[in-house]
Order: structure tokens, then C-alpha cells, then sequence
């Protein structure tokens, strides 16, 4: 199949075929040729979805086959090269915005980046107990490294001190997990009020902040316990 | 990906490994970490007449972490204060060789240092006018 190597129109007001005004459709009411999805369509407009953080998934993964039945590159066979690159195109960022709103962690994580704009990069902060927990749990593990070398040695009872610490950070990221639920819900609510005055930005912003900041510890305490579950292979 | 000989130096022979007393008032603590890798650094300080007289660390994370916060000791020993602040992450990115995809380590370094050092003026600022009383006693 021959690619089209011709940018795809950015605006998604007028048809790139026959010119008449689509307002939004994604097949032009006059000549029915297929439309591309706008390129700075974020993965929640694409499927339909509002930009919440409680998704039906049944409901996910109904509009998404609605969607990729509507655009599968198998109906374009035989068609124009233009309508096969924009089957192309709008395919692969269905897929994409699918897998990614499919998971929450990864929904989340798309989320902050969507509502962060220049600030993404701003890492999320950990308290210091966590970081200094996680260097004593490391002490412990390199602890139990230096004995493996050797026979005969106390191993068992660092093995039982690591088994305790992964039961406590399990139940730390657990807790966390749940904090981030309730976040989920209290997101959700203040996207549903219509109002858009400072309170409710600032509203919005301190959630996102607690949001990050709740991966942000989710990812150390990921990082060590798969290091815990090395160890104790 | 290959480690410079550097960084496997570093790794293999960490100089300055360990702790120092946190609640020590000529101790400076920074207590750092990078959550895209789930590194974490703690590098400390122990100033004299304003003079890094020693320095520790220990760090939970890669090579590229153990062999930055390591070099990083090395450099800071025998510095003074307002020198320590000088060193910068390209250094270290430098000395040691550190691809692209490991320059996130050398950033985490400069964060330890500039935090342990943060800790120490923190410390000596809430003491000075105590000092200074027991001077005039």
C-alpha cells in the first residue's frame, strides 16, 4: 500500500476533499469521504469520553470498536490513497488512546500530563521518612547479598526482617492506591460543575498535585519491592 | 548499554560510603530522589571553619547514581561552602562519561549536594545567635 507522504490537514472544520464544511463530523456530509482526527485531539475527545477519571470499560471498549469499525484500514482497500492515510492515521491514535485510558494508572498518568501544559515536567515530591525507609530496606538487601557468598551464615533472619518490610510497603502502596480512588472521584465531581471560577481551578490544581504526588511514591515503592522480590528469589 | 571505566570504578570501590551523626549540628543532610527511576540519594556533610571536612553517601538506585553521588563525596571533600555550590551536574556528566539516558543521575547529585548543603546553612543560621550568646557569658 502506498503511503501518502503529504501532510494530513490540520483543521478538522473543512472536508480536505471536496471543501464543504464537516463541523466536526468525522465524514464529510457531502462527498462521505473519511476525516482526520484533528492532530491535537487529546485521547478523551477521541473516543467520546468526557475527561474524567471513573471510566465504564465496558463502555470504553464499546465506543472503541464503534470507532475502529468506522475507520479500520480494511474498509479503505481500494480507496484513495488520502482516505488510506487518514484510516491509517486515525487508527493508530484510537489504539493508542484505547491502551491508554484502558489502564488507570496509565490514564492518570495522561491526565496530569493533559492538564499540566508546561509544568509536566515538575516531578511529583515524596516525604523524606519514605526515602530514608527505602535506604535502611537497601542496607538490609545489600546485607543479605554479602551473605550469600558466604555458607551457613544468619541469611534466614534478614529474610524474615525483608519479607516484613515487603509486607509493610505493600500495604503502604496499597493505602496509596486507595487514596488515589477517592481522587479519581473528587476529579470527577469538580469536572462535572460547570462553574470555572479561581476556587475551582485551584481546586482542580490541588488535586492534581496530590495526584502526583501519590504516583510519584507509588513509583519508589514499586522500584523496591520488585528489588525486595529479586532478592528473595 | 556499557558503563564508562569510570562509573565501574566507582561502582566497584565507592569511596565515602556511609553516615554520618544526621542530628549533629556541623552536619548537612540532603536527602534526594528521582521518582521516573525510583533512585534515591543521601549525601552528608561535615563542615569545620566552613570547610567540608567530610563527606558521606549512600544511594539506592543504578551504577550511574552510586558512581555520581560517590565522585561527588571525592569532590566536595576540603571545598569550602560557598565552593560546594559550585559543582555542577555537566561535571560530573563529564568525569564520568555519562550517556544521554544517565544524565538524570548527575542532575540528582547537584540536587543532594545543593539539599545537603540547604541543611547545613539551615542549622548553622539557627544556632548562630546562640553563639553568640554563649560568647558573651
Amino acid at each position: 500500500m502506498a503511503i501518502v507522504k503529504k501532510e494530513l490537514p490540520l483543521a478538522r472544520s473543512m472536508c480536505w476533499h471536496c471543501q464543504s464544511d464537516i463541523g466536526g463530523e468525522y465524514f464529510c456530509q457531502q462527498c462521505v469521504k473519511v476525516q482526520p482526527l484533528s492532530k491535537d485531539i487529546d485521547y478523551f475527545t477521541a473516543l467520546g469520553l468526557p475527561r474524567k477519571l471513573n471510566i465504564d470499560t465496558g463502555m470504553l471498549e464499546t465506543k472503541f470498536y464503534e470507532m475502529s469499525r468506522a475507520f479500520h484500514p480494511d474498509f479503505y482497500e481500494g480507496k484513495s490513497d488520502m482516505e488510506r492515510a487518514v484510516s491509517l492515521a486515525n487508527s493508530a491514535t484510537l489504539n493508542q488512546a484505547y491502551s491508554t485510558l484502558k489502564n488507570p494508572i496509565e490514564r492518570v498518568e495522561y491526565l496530569l500530563r493533559l492538564e499540566a501544559g508546561s509544568a509536566k515536567e515538575i516531578p511529583g515530591k515524596a516525604p523524606t521518612e519514605l526515602f530514608e525507609t527505602l535506604l535502611e530496606i537497601q542496607e538490609q538487601l545489600e546485607e543479605l547479598q554479602t551473605l550469600k557468598g558466604q555458607k551457613g551464615t544468619g541469611s534466614e533472619e534478614i529474610v524474615g526482617r525483608l519479607r516484613a518490610e515487603r509486607g509493610t510497603l505493600e500495604a503502604k502502596r496499597g493505602a496509596l492506591e486507595r487514596r488515589l480512588a477517592e481522587l479519581f472521584q473528587l476529579w470527577d465531581r469538580l469536572a462535572d460543575r460547570s462553574s470555572s471560577d479561581q476556587g475551582q481551578k485551584t481546586e482542580k490544581e490541588q488535586v492534581l498535585k496530590q495526584m502526583r504526588d501519590i504516583l510519584s511514591q507509588r513509583n519508589y515503592l514499586n522500584t523496591m519491592l520488585a528489588n525486595i522480590a529479586e532478592a528473595l528469589e | 548499554m556499557a558503563y564508562s571505566d569510570k562509573v565501574i570504578d566507582h561502582y566497584n570501590n565507592p569511596r565515602n560510603l556511609g553516615s554520618l551523626p544526621k542530628d549533629d549540628q556541623s552536619v548537612g543532610t540532603g536527602i534526594v530522589g528521582a521518582p521516573e527511576c525510583g533512585d534515591v540519594m543521601k549525601l552528608q556533610i561535615k563542615v569545620q571553619n566552613d570547610v567540608i571536612v567530610d563527606a558521606k553517601f549512600k544511594t539506592f538506585g543504578c551504577g550511574s547514581a552510586i558512581a555520581s553521588s560517590s565522585l561527588a563525596t571525592e569532590w566536595l571533600k576540603g571545598r569550602t561552602v560557598e565552593d560546594a555550590y559550585k559543582i555542577k551536574n555537566t561535571d560530573i556528566v563529564q568525569e564520568l562519561n555519562l550517556p544521554p539516558v544517565k544524565i538524570h543521575c548527575s542532575v540528582l547529585a547537584e540536587d543532594a549536594i545543593k539539599a545537603a548543603l540547604e541543611d547545613y546553612r539551615k542549622k548553622s543560621d539557627a544556632a548562630a545567635p546562640v553563639e553568640s550568646t554563649v560568647a558573651k557569658a
